[in-house]
């Protein structure tokens, strides 16, 4: 008996060479997604990657709250790097609002997001460490993130979901002695970090596996839309703390991290050296912040944005991350689109995964620097 | 051979820790210490007091029942929910006070954010586990009383590396 197929469907033809994998979608690294790949027996012949298992409606559940009850569900999707994801919503709502920060929120703001910024990049390597199998490389980011942890829950009173940056400044100052504090435990993460250099990117067995691997060249990096560490590994230089500086980055004294090679070392090689970076923007702005005055404007109960549209965008752990918020005279925003650089990264993986090795997957994978509940929002 | 000295280096690099002191902290032994006595607000300024943000306090002779706490946990969790107290205060004509369900409360503290009268902030108290669900709902009464923890432990850094305690 044959069954007659829709017009323009057709039945998968079946080659007893190729082999079809799941892999997922039940945690292949941190979140739910899965990868159906296809394999010739070692080499990927082709990856479909299939996001969506952890959609949680966020952009809708904004609709109906107001704009200081959507600080709690927006952070959410990472809540490793919460205060970043929280940035340019807080950025736009100013806007739409018509709301000053005064000079020292700004500062606090930046190094909370830079404290974030490295737990985010600390959770992200010990992850790509176990992916590796180098159990140390686990063990030791997840050790010193508790470095930044321990400075963010003194700032904002919570370990991850710190629902600390709102519209119009920070929610409560620093407590008393945190300069001397922070500095000192930057001071010596700095130098932890170097011994880092040593046992995972010096070693010579995972250079051998990531270096060449996934290469992505500059012109594909562009065409595809990628962003973040991923485009900087590629050779480009965007940064949107250089390129569109929000609140006080253009005071702080860093650089933008740039490799050209492209390929898996490259792109687990960038967040590193971002730390370093972060280190010194928390130092430079520790230095420069006004030691006293006002940390948040206070708000009328319920404010309302007038009939108005903005786009914001600020450099999160994982790329940039936008806010596009329309409002219609009422408390709660219209619309809330979220455009995370996640999902933006996650469209060159079939490009890199092709011609592979399966063992290379999971080094070519979380290279991505992609956070699958931030993508599915 | 330069793989061969890679190798060796990292394995030094490792080995170098022996010596080092644990960075765990043993918890139930340890407890880490917190800045000040938990999340505070001053609704004159509009601005919070650092802390950290665990169970809260509620100061019943400052409730005055307005409910604003109930309001803004409204689309965030929905863990405050407003009960009949059999006190009677001058001040809370409506004898109603908040009692907060932990099994739901997601810790933001909107809720201190929103009082203004000096009556709900957050203490240091952050162990909640309880057997059963209903354990997990205090009442007013169960959120006046002050937390009696020792918290003594922190972060300390010296040459042979960071520690608690």
């Amino acid at each position: 008996m044959t069954t007659q197929l829709p017009p323009g469907m057709h039945l998968e033809t079946v080659d007893d060479k190729i082999m079809t994998l799941n892999v997922g979608p039940q945690h292949p690294g941190s979140g739910h997604m899965r990868l159906i790949i296809k394999v010739d027996g070692d080499y990927i012949v082709s990856c479909d990657p299939d996001p969506g298992y952890v959609h949680r409606g966020e952009e809708k559940m904004a609709e109906y709250r107001n704009y200081i009850q959507n600080i709690p569900h927006l952070e959410r999707p990472v809540i490793h790097d919460s205060s970043n994801i929280l940035y340019p919503y807080c950025l736009g709502v100013e806007d739409l609002l018509g709301i000053e920060v005064p000079e020292r929120a700004k500062y606090i703001r930046v190094i909370a997001a830079e404290l974030n910024r490295c737990i985010y990049i600390l959770y992200w390597l010990a992850i790509y460490g176990i992916f590796l199998g180098h159990s140390t490389m686990f063990m030791w980011p997840a050790g010193d993130r508790e470095l930044f942890i321990d400075l963010l829950e003194a700032m904002s009173g919570a370990r991850v979901t710190h629902a600390y940056l709102v519209p119009g400044g920070v929610r409560n100052d620093l407590p008393s002695n945190f300069e001397e504090r922070c500095l000192r435990q930057v001071e010596y993460f700095e130098k932890r970090l170097k011994e880092y250099e040593a046992i995972f990117y010096q070693n010579p067995l995972l250079k051998a596996r990531t270096e060449g691997s996934g290469i992505l060249s500059r012109t594909d990096a562009i065409r595809l839309g990628t962003t973040g560490s991923v485009l900087r590994a590629s050779g480009v230089d965007f940064d949107v703390r250089k390129k569109e500086p929000y609140d006080v980055y253009e005071n702080l004294d860093f650089q933008t991290i740039v490799m050209k090679e492209g390929d898996s070392y490259a792109r687990s090689r960038v967040p590193y050296l971002e730390m370093f970076e972060s280190c010194r923007i928390i130092k430079d702005a520790l230095k420069k912040m006004p030691k006293s005055g006002s940390v948040r404007t206070k708000l009328k109960p319920n404010p309302k944005g007038g009939n108005d549209e903005v786009y914001r965008r600020v450099e999160s752990g994982r790329g940039a991350i936008g806010y596009y918020i329309v409002s219609n005279n009422r408390p709660e925003p219209y619309r809330v689109k979220i455009s995370v650089g996640s999902f933006r990264n996650l469209i060159c993986m079939p490009y890199l995964l092709k011609g592979e090795k399966l063992g290379n997957m999971p080094a070519v994978y979380w290279g991505l620097n992609y956070w699958p509940v931030e993508a599915d929002r | 051979m330069s793989n061969v000295i890679g190798i060796i280096r990292a394995l030094n690099s490792g080995v170098k820790h022996l010596a080092v002191k644990r960075f765990t902290l043993r918890y139930p032994e340890q407890k880490l210490k917190f800045v000040g006595d938990g999340f505070q607000f001053n609704p004159e300024t509009g601005v919070g007091i650092a802390g950290l943000r665990g169970r809260h306090i509620l100061f019943h002779e400052h409730c005055t029942g307005c409910q604003l706490c109930s309001v803004a946990c409204e689309g965030i969790a929905e863990a405050i929910s407003m009960v009949k107290i059999h006190e009677t205060w001058k001040h809370n004509k409506k004898a109603i006070m908040p009692q907060i369900d932990y099994g739901k409360c997601v810790f933001c503290g909107l809720c201190v954010d929103a009082c203004p009268f000096y009556a709900l902030y957050m203490t240091n108290d952050y162990e909640l586990s309880s057997f059963t669900k209903s354990a997990l709902i205090y009442t007013p009464a169960q959120l006046a009383i002050k937390p009696n923890i020792s918290q003594d432990v922190e972060i300390k850094i010296s040459d042979r590396g960071a520690s608690h305690g």
